[in-house]
């Protein structure tokens, strides 16, 4: 049973989209409850999945009982999972946090969606079932295929109210196809060399073939599967799509993009690079992981940035998430498990305070028609809840303790430090800085006592809405005070790659 | 500077992906009409695949499908793998192309909507209009 997990974890969400459709064509009303029971079984068989692995270990799930890499024989036929500490644990994250996206959903989505609401659960589902899939692939092509499917649902979700929405839809296919297709050629291109598609299997032909590394064949593949996620992660000069997409999207579905998607895809650069190509990799003579410093210190700047001149909030949170991707980047690029703690820490904090973010934004526009930093200032006095929240997740955006931002930004300072890196840890703070200054903005707004605003009427939010913001901003801290188990977690993760 | 262009024409299947994928590429950057984009995207997965399938090419190979009577399949050693295509880069091309199709039919129905809703599929005045 325990080594079923991960097929159980995939197959939940992944029924459930498919018969969607066909059980709630004439109840509409029972979608909801259906995606939440769903949602709700996962994250239950993926917290049971987290216990197995620190219980007994990582271990790898084989499709139709195939060879795997770590069969006798070595040489693997199937397309194998690989459900390791890592694994489990962003599990973990993408099923808890897709659980309170479809709980906050709920009252935006019968008011803007109307009829829709079955594309919508469906569409959720299957985003959901795709990202655990990405999560797990210890192959790199069926990496590509659960990416797709989660960027397929993606383009779906953020055209499917219609309208204004529709063009940023169609412009985010073009770039996130553009992406996949770069991937798929880098694919191409390691098959090529390798001869092999499973991840484990390829570090071995790597390792002992050390002439492949300034093979062109590998050169290339490394760099188009590098822009291919590249664009995918919204690194900063490849995130063109990004903030229209997340501003423009329904307000039920930014905060699942913003949280996830493109964590996903630094998580899946993260396994490719410290899994398949080894840590200390130089190809073509350019050290990887200085290159990726450079250009996660530019990312974290550039973002916040651009996030300070928004006016729309939306855009400001969006723009906020791609200087925390080049953060991340900075962390897990400084080459010690220090500083690849911090980064993996930060990146669960990032999705966790994005989401949270978003719910605010979705909230406030629900409930005040809040869009613009200035038009913010009717949150004031009107919705305790919400404010609260946004404070908690504002002080962990910028890192103020004992939020999981500050730990987060700790630790991957520490790690530049600890390797030397002082641009590392000048862009940081930098982007602290600039953090802090696009949150004051936001802060003024809100908390400014100005006579000439009317008074204000108390208009309580939903329920569900302030459950899934408080939910957010409650779990932020305590993954603040919670930090040390974590960290102690990843550095052994980080010691056992060689770092 | 030669050699290399001698190596390139030795390999013509490359030389044929690169002109697809950089053309792909230009129609999607440079055409205002959206379709027309689609076209582009289309021909850049399409170039990927077709090289997939080119350089998995396999002279005087068969099926991978085991040739002989039973007596000989049972000994198992007699069987050369050169004579045998390797069926992965197949089996990923279809892969590939069931995405691709999935993703078509997106973007088509994404089309379809956006001329429904704005009654044009030129990007500069839909861009005029959405902004």
């Amino acid at each position: 049973m325990s080594y079923q997990y991960p097929a159980i974890i995939f197959l939940i969400p992944f029924l459930t989209a498919i018969c969607m459709p066909v059980v709630c064509r004439k109840k509409r009303d029972w979608c909801r409850p259906i995606a939440l029971a769903a949602v709700c079984a996962m994250s239950a068989a993926a917290l049971a999945n987290l216990l197995n692995v620190l219980d007994v270990g990582e271990s790898s799930y084989v499709f139709g009982g195939w060879l795997s890499s770590s069969s006798p024989a070595g040489v693997p036929i199937g397309i194998e999972w690989v459900n390791d500490g890592l694994a489990s644990i962003m599990v973990v994250v993408v099923s808890l946090l897709a659980s309170v996206c479809v709980i906050y959903s709920g009252p935006l989505v019968s008011r803007s969606l109307g009829t829709r609401v079955v594309h919508y659960h469906t569409l959720i589902l299957l985003l959901i079932s795709g990202l655990i899939g990405v999560v797990f692939a210890g192959d790199i092509f069926n990496l590509f295929v659960f990416l797709e499917v989660v960027a397929l649902s993606a383009y779906a979700l953020v055209g499917v109210r219609g309208g204004k929405a529709l063009m940023v839809a169609f412009r985010y296919l073009i770039l996130g196809t553009l992406g996949a297709s770069f991937y798929l050629l880098g694919i191409v291109f390691f098959y090529a060399a390798t001869g092999t598609l499973n991840m484990a299997d390829m570090a071995q032909h790597l390792a002992d073939n050390p002439q492949l590394m300034t093979s062109k064949a590998v050169i290339g593949g490394a760099t188009f599967m590098f822009i291919g996620l590249g664009i995918k992660m919204a690194l900063f000069p490849l995130h063109g799509w990004l903030p229209a997409a997340y501003a423009r999207a329904p307000d039920a579905i930014s905060p699942i993009l913003a949280g996830l998607m493109t964590k996903v895809a630094l998580y899946a650069w993260v396994r490719i690079m410290f899994w398949v190509l080894g840590a200390g990799t130089e190809i073509g003579y350019v050290h990887v992981l200085s290159l990726l410093g450079v250009l996660g210190a530019l990312a974290a700047v550039m973002g916040a940035l651009l996030a300070l001149s928004q006016q729309d909030v939306k855009r400001m949170f969006a723009y906020g998430g791609i200087s925390h991707i080049g953060l991340i980047l900075i962390g897990v690029s400084q080459g010690n498990p220090t500083g690849f703690a911090g980064g993996m820490f930060y990146l669960i904090n990032d999705a966790v305070m994005q989401a949270g973010l978003f719910f605010i934004a979705g909230a406030a526009i629900y409930r005040h028609q809040a869009h613009t930093v200035e038009e913010w200032s009717r949150l004031r006095g009107a919705s305790p809840w919400m404010t609260a929240a946004l404070v908690v997740l504002g002080m962990s955006m910028i890192g103020i303790p004992p939020t999981g931002g500050f730990f987060g930004k700790w630790y991957i300072i520490l790690g530049a430090m600890e390797a030397g890196n002082y641009l590392a840890v000048g862009a940081v703070v930098l982007a602290t800085l600039l953090t802090m200054a696009y949150f004051q903005r936001l802060f003024v707004s809100v908390f400014r006592d100005s006579q000439a605003s009317p008074p204000v009427v108390r208009v309580e939010t939903e329920l569900s809405l302030r459950l899934s913001v408080g939910v957010t901003a409650v779990t932020i801290i305590i993954l603040g005070l919670c930090s040390d188990p974590i960290i102690s977690f990843f550095r052994n993760t980080a010691s056992s790659l060689g770092l | 500077m030669f050699e290399h262009i001698e190596l390139a024409l030795q390999r013509p299947h490359y030389i044929a992906f690169v002109i697809l994928f950089v053309w792909g590429l230009f129609i999607m950057v440079t055409h205002p009409n959206l379709v027309k984009k689609l076209i582009g995207m289309y021909l850049v997965q399409t170039s990927i695949i077709f090289l997939l399938v080119t350089i998995s090419a396999k002279q005087d190979a068969t099926v991978p499908i085991l040739q002989g009577n039973d007596a000989v399949l049972a000994a198992g050693d007699d069987v050369d793998p050169a004579e045998y295509a390797n069926p992965l880069p197949h089996v990923l091309t279809l892969t590939a192309i069931v995405v691709q199709v999935a993703t078509l039919g997106v973007s088509l129905a994404l089309v379809t909507a956006i001329y429904r809703t704005y009654g044009s599929l030129d990007e500069d005045e839909l861009l005029k209009r959405t902004e």
